[in-house]
């Protein structure tokens, strides 16, 4: 049963994109490509062959592989409810946090390793978006154990279903917080355009410009699996305090699929702001997360 | 082992070294001084690590009438920093052959670097075994003077001079704090043993003598704003010395201050706090300062006063954890601190060594002048990157243990009630998680200029990788940072039962669901490697029947990209510095130019960070205290006679004083 999760993820992590586009052909009122084609789209670079350049080591090539199984191994301490993820123990969400930056990292080098003052330009900037969104991932970790008294997802999540409605309150507010935090490790709007022509305003794009084929296949799918994965966190603040399984596996979908449309939403009536206003932009979710923290000190009657 | 036998021992190598290093041919000098610390090493390692495994081994000697008697003890605490320092200065040593090739025909200033080598080594082991106050400071006065003459082996730069100068100065501001603290409780207490501190601190009135300590012991330690002499000093030295001052000298301030936090025990929330908030401060000013350099030995260097800072955070949280009557957050705390001073002291001396194969290679620390080096040395590369993965705690090595355990201690402080804990314990993760994600970019950023890319000048001498004796150590380094990262239970016992030796009444907690933890964050650790070695696998099976071409960088249109168009170290932390201008202040130097000009004219452009700490507090003091006391340069003028006169008037006021009674 401690793969429920990882299964459910990987089944959302083929559709999440679909959705997003999906999303946004209706809405700007295109015929649109079928919920498929992002996945066909990635099988397709699986298949053919890469171009690599002479500028670039080994770590070009690694580098992607580094990417996918760390985010991998991010899902795999992911719960379903009262569920464990495949691996969980006390304080598992430093590791999480953690595996996640050392696949960042592998993908900041390798576009350095290219030579390119593009992907310089877009390393950076990656660089100094994750490093101001982490706090905000801590706090919010940091007060549900405040508030529960247990360090690992697993407790955390199940102890929060107490039947409080503040905690719902705490865990929408939460939620909010997961939702921008995932668009901004993604590098979605409204924080980096993943659809501009202009190398000079991207993020993520610019970084993977020189992958081809089977490693730009892999980074591709990695946008889509860690979209599943916070889509995933993010349900498992709305379990049913009984988690049963007839109520769960929907509610999860449900949230999997309302967060992949709000992306798609925003995405269609939102430009991507200045990229001097994103720090003020992603510290704000820091502040929100203190709002969580001081909500938690209120609960548990440690302020007044 | 017999306990004078290790005394004279340590005492006749160190004379032995005094002896035969000067009498031997330039190749055999460091050969000679690796040999006397290897065995000085496994003269003071045996007993460490029976200490470790619960045999305390103590010797008295007689000091005379004043130092009383002078105890020598290998407590567990003793033994961890020993073993530290020996690992550290062994591969400090065999590096250092490889590194000292190059200065062969200095004959003298070999002998004396050699000699003062050897001489480090054994006062750092003096200084962890000591328990006596008075000689207490003697050897950490010596340890002092020897890194001093290690850090001035290039003495003939005046840059290095003035490191040196700044280093001597600030050491000696710091051991005067010392000594006043020891002589305190030397005349309250009657006993300059550590003993005497304890009963001590075990009364009333002890804030001013815990603050000398940590005054004199932060110094070293480098926790701002007593950090001003690291970015200096680790530059100017010989990268084997950088690489030995960064892993284990500062960490003597650390013993010192871990000795007396152990022993606080009435009172320990204010220290805890305080000690708390100075190195969540230092953690991201350090790392902060860190992500802006170009030197990238100063970089280094900075990046140790984060660490320091990480360190100080685990010593914090121990004390608080005291304060509550908290196990779980002593042992927390305290294993945080002790298992990160490891870990530092192996992958800092990794990066430190690593920089020295660029410096002996390229013949220059500044970052912008590189790239592209991956090509030329593959496996320094590799082993940089190790330590910049390890460094920035990222799993599957030994940094995230102890980052972890920091975590898991803040976390477990929230079990108290007090509100304003609470808050201390958020600021300290919020601090942690950025210096965290800061630390990535300064890494990202050194490793991709120096490395990656494109050569960005070109260098006189063309690289090559170094020689062997250049890169064994530092493999060895690896080899046990990833022991530590997936066994990380190895360290955590010897840890436990060191704590277990300061706690009074023993530790009542069952602390088996914390091996617990740790073993499971091995194992996933463990499953991290084998899963990208796994798609790794899958990778190369697919690449089997898959066309490769080979072509130059997508230039985005733009047909001749050339090197100097590469992405610079400086502007990749440059948004960064922008947003936390106020710490990492940028100074820039041109002219403006002016619109009557109709020629260009050659023009410069220079920027450089500073630090703020120096500009802002430190140098505007200094020069207010200059302008006082330039009004009484008349008294020093030079001339015998009024200093003769001088001394008369000293005289005649004290028998006026006497004639009316004052003294």
């Amino acid at each position: 049963m401690r793969m429920i999760s990882l299964l459910l993820i990987l089944i959302t992590s083929f559709f999440f994109t679909g959705i997003i586009i999906r999303t946004k052909s209706i809405l700007s009122g295109r015929k649109g490509p079928g919920i498929m084609q992002p996945m066909k789209d990635i099988i397709r670079s699986l298949r053919i062959g890469s171009v690599y350049s002479k500028t670039t080591s080994f770590i070009f090539q690694l580098a992607p592989t580094v990417y996918i199984a760390t985010i991998l191994m991010a899902i795999l301490f992911i719960p379903f409810g009262n569920q464990r993820g495949v691996l969980s123990f006390n304080g598992d969400f430093v590791f999480f946090a953690y595996t996640l930056a050392l696949g960042k990292f592998f993908m900041i080098i390798a576009s350095l390793d290219t030579g390119s003052s593009f992907e310089g330009m877009g390393a950076s900037r990656e660089a100094l978006y994750s490093m101001l969104v982490e706090p905000a991932f801590f706090i919010i970790m940091g007060s549900f154990s405040l508030l529960t008294g247990f360090t690992s997802f697993v407790d955390i999540f199940s102890a929060m279903h107490f039947g409080s409605y503040v905690t719902y309150g705490l865990g929408a507010l939460a939620a909010f917080v997961f939702a921008i935090i995932a668009l901004i490790e993604n590098s979605r709007m409204p924080v980096d355009d993943p659809k501009t022509h202009l190398e000079l305003t991207m993020i993520h794009e610019v970084m993977i410009l020189d992958n081809s084929g089977y490693d730009l296949g892999l980074i591709l799918y990695g946008t889509n699996l860690k979209f599943a994965m916070y889509g995933a966190l993010i349900a498992n603040f709305f379990h049913t305090p009984g988690y049963e399984w007839y109520y769960s596996i929907p509610i999860f979908f449900g949230v999997q699929l309302a967060f992949a449309v709000t992306v798609g939403v925003v995405e269609s009536f939102s430009a991507r702001f200045r990229m001097n206003h994103n720090p003020q932009f992603i510290l704000m979710f820091t502040s929100i997360s203190l709002l969580i923290f001081l909500g938690v000190l209120l609960l548990t009657g440690k302020i007044i | 082992m017999n306990p004078e036998f290790i005394v004279f021992g340590i005492c006749g190598f160190v004379v032995l070294s005094i002896l035969l290093i000067p009498l031997l041919r330039a190749n055999l000098k460091s050969v000679t001084a690796l040999f006397l610390i290897f065995l000085n090493a496994l003269l003071t390692s045996v007993p460490a690590i029976g200490a470790l495994l619960g045999n305390t081994f103590t010797l008295e000697i007689f000091g005379g009438l004043n130092f009383g008697n002078i105890l020598l003890e290998i407590d567990p605490l003793s033994a961890w920093f020993i073993l530290i320092v020996n690992i550290t200065l062994i591969n400090g040593a065999i590096y250092g052959i490889g590194y000292m090739k190059a200065y062969e025909k200095q004959t003298g200033n070999l002998s004396l670097h050699w000699i003062m080598f050897v001489i480090f080594h054994a006062s750092m082991l003096w200084v962890c075994m000591l328990h006596n106050g008075f000689a207490f400071l003697i050897a950490w006065e010596i340890m002092t003077l020897s890194s001093l003459i290690l850090v001035l082996f290039d003495h003939n730069k005046a840059n290095t001079l003035q490191a040196g100068v700044n280093y001597l100065v600030q050491m000696h501001i710091g051991v005067a704090f010392l000594t006043l603290a020891f002589i305190w409780i030397f005349v309250t207490q009657q006993t300059s043993g550590f003993q005497g501190i304890a009963t001590f601190l075990q009364g009333p009135h002890t804030h001013w003598v815990i603050l000398f300590f940590f005054l004199g012991f932060g110094i070293k330690a480098g926790f701002i704003p007593l950090h001003t002499w690291l970015p200096y000093a680790h530059p100017a030295a010989p990268s084997h010395v950088s690489g030995v001052m960064s892993g284990v000298i500062v960490k003597m301030g650390i013993y010192g201050i871990i000795r007396i936090a152990m022993m606080i025990n009435t009172d320990a929330l204010i220290p805890g706090i305080m000690l708390m908030m100075i190195s969540a401060a230092t953690t991201l000013y350090g790392i902060l300062n860190a992500a802006v350099h170009r030197d990238f030995k100063k970089m280094l260097a900075f990046c140790t006063t984060e660490n320091i800072g990480i360190i100080g955070m685990g010593i914090g949280l121990a004390l608080i954890g005291k304060a509550l009557d908290n196990q779980a957050l002593l042992i927390f705390g305290f294993a945080a601190a002790l298992i990160h001073v490891l870990n530092h002291s192996l992958y800092k001396s990794l990066l430190f060594f690593a920089a020295g194969n660029i410096y002996t290679k390229t013949h220059t620390r500044n970052m912008e002048m590189l790239g592209g080096l991956i090509r030329q040395m593959p496996q320094t590369a590799i082993l940089f990157l190790i330590g910049a993965l390890a460094i920035g705690g990222l799993p599957p090595f030994n940094g995230f243990v102890s980052k972890f355990l920091v975590y898991s201690g803040f976390v477990e402080a929230f079990r108290n009630q007090d509100m304003a804990l609470n808050a201390l314990m958020i600021i300290g993760i919020t601090i942690l998680s950025m210096a965290g994600g800061v630390s990535l970019l300064t890494f990202t950023k050194a490793f991709g200029t120096i490395f990656l890319g494109e050569p960005r000048s070109e260098i006189m001498h063309r690289p090559g990788e170094v020689s062997l004796l250049m890169r064994l150590p530092l493999y060895a380094i690896v080899l046990i940072m990833l022991v530590i990262g997936v066994f990380p239970v190895l360290v955590m016992n010897p840890v436990l039962s060191i704590i277990t030796g300061f706690t009074p009444a023993g530790l009542i907690m069952p602390f088996t669901n914390i091996t617990g933890m740790l073993t499971l964050v091995g194992r996933a650790s463990l499953l991290l490697i084998v899963l990208i070695a796994l798609l790794y696998f899958i990778r190369s099976l697919a690449f089997r029947r898959k066309p490769v071409e080979i072509t130059s960088t997508w230039g985005c249109g733009y047909i001749a990209p050339g090197h100097a168009m590469q992405y610079t170290g400086k502007s990749f932390s440059k948004s960064l510095a922008k947003l936390f201008g106020f710490i990492t202040i940028e100074n820039k130097k041109y002219k403006e130019l002016k619109t009557v000009s109709i020629f260009p004219s050659p023009r410069t452009y220079t920027s450089c960070y500073l630090e703020f700490f120096e500009t802002r507090i430190i140098d505007p003091v200094i020069r207010q205290f200059l302008r006082l006391f330039n009004y009484f340069t008349f008294i020093h003028n030079g001339k015998i006679q009024f200093y003769v006169l001088y001394g008369l008037l000293f005289m005649v006021i004290l028998i006026i004083l006497s004639f009316i009674n004052v003294l």
